[in-house]
């Protein structure tokens, strides 16, 4: 079928750009052609989406859930006592469950209508809390940084298997034909444990892996041509390049016709990409919000108005880590919890409010899924004194915008915040949730890859109903 | 979609049942499981069907008859035979991965001998390139990298033994059924041969997580066997017996007691370095050492002495937040600290002891500055670091007996079910026996292997060659050759190379041959649209098929084009300058200098892609870019395609402006100023033709606008001409 579609029909949809989709479907070109030009060519949602735009917000090294959105009075009660028999043995990465129960340091207070307590942690986005929609408690399968982040990003505990931005890439194509579908932006001083494998496309094609997005003028690699490169320069040797090209590719190549639009597409991308991360056109107001005029809050603010910005462009998956690098820039409490929650919090509190409200105030967060997490909480009993080993048993995530149910609470933990009790959430469960609201069905996004019809969800989780607006 | 969604439903619907079946592992029942899916295709023996007596000019080699007749059957003629220059282009780099010189290509256009191809394809398969070519490959299926993957991803010094085993293995034509006698139990079977105990490497080629803290050891040993029955059972027998970990096989016969039989197979052994050193290469390397050693010392000690007294200083002002029982217990001699003070202590120096990015923050200036230039002194003097001892990245057997193994419930090693001994999948061949005795488990489960009887060993691998010679696999789904995998398109081809690779003595090499000098793989692969309308895919082969360049050899062709490439075969895997973005993604929790040491000699860095470091965590761009595989799980079939970034990559990227500008002094240097010296001599290095007058226009018109040298080198390395094998 896609033989109807020529060389000529590419490279005039190529150069219509987002008109491409529109002029594809009036020609009536089977999903496998458009495909074979632009694999990343928007597709129709597979049921009813509530959000166009996914962003997600993780923070590397696991944040505490008793100690920001999970409030467990029962702690100051048992501060520096045993954890009670009953609960069993908990062996964590570092400790073995058998360091005193450690109360939170920072007081809870109610926020907005719905009254949730929000921890004195984050003082700005307690003021969104009418926005958002906690669950307490999801739980991941593994208490070590790497597997439990492949976990929440790819669904398994393996490193290797496709991710979440990935599958959704790959079901949904991308809005934006001048941007990469898939933008992560990790924090500067590191990356975070899992590494690159946590925005991997696994066995999927590699057009379907997170594109590594810094600020600056190049945001992506290779954007620039290099030093000494004029832009005339550049178009005169593209012109001669294409020029051969177009001579040995018949009329009906479609493979040939697909590499001569991509290098259209690269060179408007150097053109778009660079206007996408310019901040200089956003007013001073927009950059108090995110925290840009602060020296604690502007890098990750920075980041949060980008991520805006890529969503205003079409962009359908954007992921921020906040930590990596060296301990003391990661969300990795060990030791002293005090300090290193203040300062994590401190950097990212402000701008992830001023995201929020950003969307909310420009219309964009009913189409945008804002989701906060991390790969597992903190335990509620101490390490070395004065620090918390990992949860992976029952901790907090919240979602925001794209049809998630405003200022609600799904799950539990039990009185200490340790193990969800009730409805527990594992990650299959977080991604067949995310992938209904994007408009994709778990069970009818899959690639066959050695024998198996692979899915995120494996062998499937449960849409989380109580989350859904 | 929805035939297979279906039947996916439906088997999730059965999976209690099957479930259930597991647990109770009579064998009866098993081969109630089983059934008549036991007659399925792969799993019967491979019988030589005769040649379909074709005759024809076509028909130069009995896989011409094959393809032929089928190709009648369909009233569908072959495509006419590929002009001289791009036969040998095309043979070149699909037996090299690299392109012929226009003196080879000249040669082969003026020799009219009647044997002058069949010269050209001798030469080839005896160059050492051949084995480079098919080394890449083979890692592929077996997911080869140098490091662990995971967190640390940390790197294995002796892993690329294994790599350049390989390589030796293809162009010595190492009879395949031998290869992989040495892979799965090279230790066992052929004690003391030094090569075989490296080729058990392939048995640790897989990722293993390696992280401190309180691991569970059985869990780690639990992954391993994982990857080790899960590869095994893809590259060797086309089976993917990893979806019986958790159950029995939603749709091939295949129990989950048999993914814990192969498990048991190798259950008795481990992985292990194993040194392989002469007594004078020992002797040697250990005065090497001591002159490192004496080398580094003393910038190690000093940088220590620099940092000691801020450390001093950081925990005593922490001292003084210390809860009173914490200090107090600190302040206690250590022999006198009572239990609890003992932990308080520990505790205590835990919440003082500053971490090295916070000593760093309180240096002065002066002492930041000294420190940088120690570190730096640190980085160069470890580049002189003397290779590591030749050592094995082996997997050998232990000295104890080999723990019982069991059936775990959802692949969990604390849910045991079953207990099971090890075994080859009952669908095959139940009842073969398999000692439980340790030193003997890998050698009878790789004499089973390797055997003529064995009925899939040779038909996975002959598809495979096939697959790399020709493009597409007759099975497409060259690690599936279960029900849900793809059909042979011609079964009596594929059954016919199997007889023939076993009846040559399991020559790669003869069965290489034999494809690339068929009158299949000689024809045009330019498409035909009313061919495409009976078969689109090109399943029956009326045309070869086009094969868009591996990652790998966009980089090898480039550097051989370019007269840069250091041709050298084997040896430790080398590191290139990678840009600081990729750079940045390096994980460390420690500091971040040094941690990607390049040797800055350019012929080193210009080595072949298949030398270079490969991390498992941080892809090269320009490799990955084009679909190189992550390394992780195994890659029977790469996927090509075509992205932006692709672009980007091979029209910005450092390595493609540094390759392009050795070119423009390559053809400089041949040609001076003369234009139509350096067209022509561009045309026939890079695509081994001459230019036609409207590219000669072209390109004249370029330079005159004021193109220049390197560009114009850019430019054609970007073509799709350049990057495609014809």
């Amino acid at each position: 079928m896609y033989r109807n579609l020529t060389r000529r029909d590419v490279l005039v949809r190529a150069a219509n750009g987002f008109g491409s989709i529109a002029l594809a479907s009036l020609l009536d070109l089977p999903a496998s052609a458009t495909q074979r030009v632009n694999p990343l060519a928007a597709k129709p949602p597979q049921l009813p989406a509530k959000a166009k735009s996914v962003i997600f917000l993780f923070m590397v090294g696991a944040p505490s859930q008793v100690d920001t959105f999970d409030p467990k009075p029962a702690l100051e009660k048992y501060d520096g006592q045993p954890l009670p028999a009953s609960y069993g043995t908990v062996v964590s990465q570092f400790t073995k469950g058998d360091t005193p129960l450690l109360r939170s340091p920072w007081k809870f207070k109610k926020y907005g209508q719905c009254g949730r307590e929000v921890s004195s942690l984050f003082p700005h986005i307690a003021e969104c809390v009418d926005d958002l929609c906690f669950v307490r408690s999801f739980y991941t399968d593994s208490t070590v940084h790497a597997p439990a982040m492949y976990q929440v990003n790819t669904g398994r505990i393996l490193m290797g298997y496709p991710s979440m931005g990935s599958w959704i890439t790959y079901g949904l194509g991308s809005e934006s034909e001048n941007l990469p579908a898939y933008v992560v932006m990790p924090q500067p001083e590191g990356t975070p444990e899992g590494g690159t494998p946590c925005w991997g496309a696994g066995f999927l094609p590699a057009v379907y892996q997170g594109t590594v997005f810094r600020s600056g003028a190049s945001p992506i690699l290779n954007l620039r041509p290099p030093e000494g490169m004029t832009r005339d320069r550049q178009r005169r040797t593209l012109d001669f390049l294409q020029k051969m090209n177009e001579m040995d590719t018949l009329d009906s190549d479609t493979d040939m016709a697909a590499r001569i639009s991509s290098y259209e597409l690269a060179f408007r991308m150097q053109s778009y990409a660079p206007e996408a991360v310019d901040l200089a056109r956003e007013t001073e107001a927009t950059r108090r919000l995110y925290g840009l005029d602060q020296k604690r809050t502007s890098e990750f603010g920075t980041r949060c108005l980008l991520a805006r910005r890529l969503v205003e462009r079409g962009v359908r998956f954007i992921q921020l880590y906040s930590g990596g690098g060296p301990v003391s820039m990661q969300w990795d409490a060990h030791k002293d919890l005090v300090g290193n929650h203040e300062k994590m919090c401190g950097m990212t509190d402000l701008p992830v409010a001023g995201l929020l409200k950003d969307l909310k105030q420009r219309g964009l967060l009913e189409t945008t899924l804002v989701i906060w997490g991390a790969e597992f909480g903190r335990l509620p009993m101490s390490q070395g004194g004065d620090g918390r080993d990992h949860n992976p048993h029952g901790f907090t995530m919240w979602f925001a915008g794209g049809g998630v149910k405003p200022g609600a609470i799904v799950g539990e933990t039990d009185e200490m915040g340790l193990r969800g009790v009730g409805a527990r959430y594992s990650m299959r469960d977080f991604h067949a949730t995310i992938l209904q609201l994007v408009g994709l069905d778990q069970n009818r996004l899959w690639f066959l890859h050695n024998g198996r019809n692979e899915k995120l969800t494996d062998f499937g989780g449960s849409v989380i109903a109580e989350m859904l607006a | 979609m929805p035939s297979r969604e279906t039947a996916c439903l439906r088997a999730r619907l059965s999976i209690v049942l099957l479930l259930t079946a597991a647990l109770t592992a009579a064998t009866n029942q098993e081969a109630t499981f089983i059934g008549a899916r036991a007659k399925y295709w792969a799993y019967n023996q491979v019988a030589r069907p005769n040649v379909p007596p074709v005759s024809d000019p076509f028909v130069r080699t009995p896989i011409d008859a094959f393809i032929l007749h089928a190709l009648r059957q369909k009233n569908l003629a072959p495509s006419p035979p590929l002009d001289r220059i791009q036969l040998i282009r095309r043979v070149t780099y699909d037996l090299t991965g690299l392109p012929p010189g226009p003196e080879e290509v000249t040669a082969f256009v003026k020799d009219n001998s009647p044997a002058a191809y069949e010269n050209v394809v001798d030469r080839l398969i005896a160059a050492p390139h051949y084995g480079e070519r098919w080394a890449s490959k083979w890692l592929d299926v077996v997911r080869y990298a140098d490091t662990n993957g995971f967190e640390l991803d940390a790197d294995r010094p002796h892993a690329w033994r294994y790599r350049d085993y390989v390589i030796d293995a293809f162009n010595r034509d190492k009879p395949y059924d031998r290869f992989v006698q040495e892979q799965i139990a090279g230790d066992e079977m052929f004690p003391g041969n030094k090569e075989a105990l490296i080729a058990t490497g392939y048995l640790r080629a897989g990722s293993e997580h390696v992280v401190s803290g309180n691991i569970d050891p059985e869990v780690s040993r639990q992954e391993v066997l994982t990857e080790i029955a899960t590869n095994v059972a893809q590259a060797f027998l086309g089976m993917t017996v990893n979806c019986a970990r958790c159950h029995n096989h939603k749709f091939d016969p295949i129990l989950q007691a048999d993914f814990y039989r192969l498990q048991a197979v190798f259950a008795g052994a481990k992985g292990k370095e194993v040194e392989i050193s002469t007594p004078e290469e020992k002797v040697a390397w250990e005065a090497a050492n001591q002159a490192y050693i004496a080398r580094i010392e003393p910038i190690v000690v000093a940088l220590k002495a620099l940092a000691h007294p801020y450390e001093e200083k950081i925990a005593e002002e922490r001292k003084a937040n210390l809860a009173p029982k914490l200090l107090e217990a600190l302040n206690t001699p250590k022999v006198k600290r009572t239990p609890e003070q003992q932990r308080d202590a520990s505790n205590a120096e835990a919440q003082i002891n500053p971490s090295w990015d916070e000593v760093f923050a309180a240096m002065s200036p002066e002492d930041k500055a000294t420190r940088a230039k120690l570190r730096e002194q640190l980085h160069a003097t470890q580049m002189t670091a003397p290779d590591p001892l030749p050592t094995a990245y082996a997997f050998v057997d232990t000295a104890e007996p080999a723990p019982q193994s069991y059936v775990l419930r959802l692949g969990d090693p604390h849910s045991r079910l079953d207990p099971v001994d090890p075994a080859v999948p009952l669908v095959i061949q139940a009842g073969y026996e398999i000692p439980v005795a340790p030193a003997a488990r890998r050698t009878a489960f790789a004499n089973w292997l390797a055997s003529t009887k064995n009925p899939l060993t040779a038909r996975v691998m002959v598809n495979r060659i096939w697959q790399f010679r020709t493009g597409y696999g007759l099975v497409r789904t060259p690690n599936d050759f279960g029900i849900m995998g793809d059909k042979p398109e011609s079964h009596a081809l594929l059954d016919w190379l199997a007889a023939e690779f076993m009846a040559r003595g399991w020559s790669v090499k003869a069965l290489d041959r034999m494809i690339v000098t068929s009158s299949v793989y000689r024809q045009s692969s330019v498409p035909d649209a009313a061919k495409a309308k009976i078969d689109p895919d090109n399943r029956l082969l009326w045309r070869m098929n086009r094969k868009r360049f591996d990652a790998e050899m966009i980089r090898d062709a480039s550097l051989s084009v370019a007269g840069t490439l250091n041709p050298q075969i084997g040896g430790r895997p080398v590191r290139i300058p990678i840009e600081p973005e990729v750079y940045n993604l390096i994980f460390t929790e420690n500091e971040r200098d040094g941690l990607w040491p390049v040797n800055p000699d350019k012929n080193v860095q210009n080595r072949r892609a298949i030398y270079l470091y490969n991390k498992r965590s941080v892809r090269l761009p320009l490799l990955s870019a084009f679909d190189q595989p992550d390394d992780i799980t195994s890659c029977p079939v790469r996927p090509v395609s075509t992205h932006a970034l692709q672009a980007l990559s091979l029209f910005n990227s450092g390595y493609m402006q540094e390759v392009s500008q050795s070119f423009a002094t390559r053809l400089e240097k041949a040609c001076g100023r003369d234009r139509n010296c350096t067209i022509d001599t561009a045309w026939r290095l890079a695509l081994s033709r001459a230019p036609r007058k409207p590219e000669m226009q072209l390109a004249r018109k370029f330079f005159s606008s004021g193109g220049t040298l390197p560009d114009f080198c850019l430019a054609l390395f970007n073509r799709n001409e350049f990057v495609y094998v014809p």
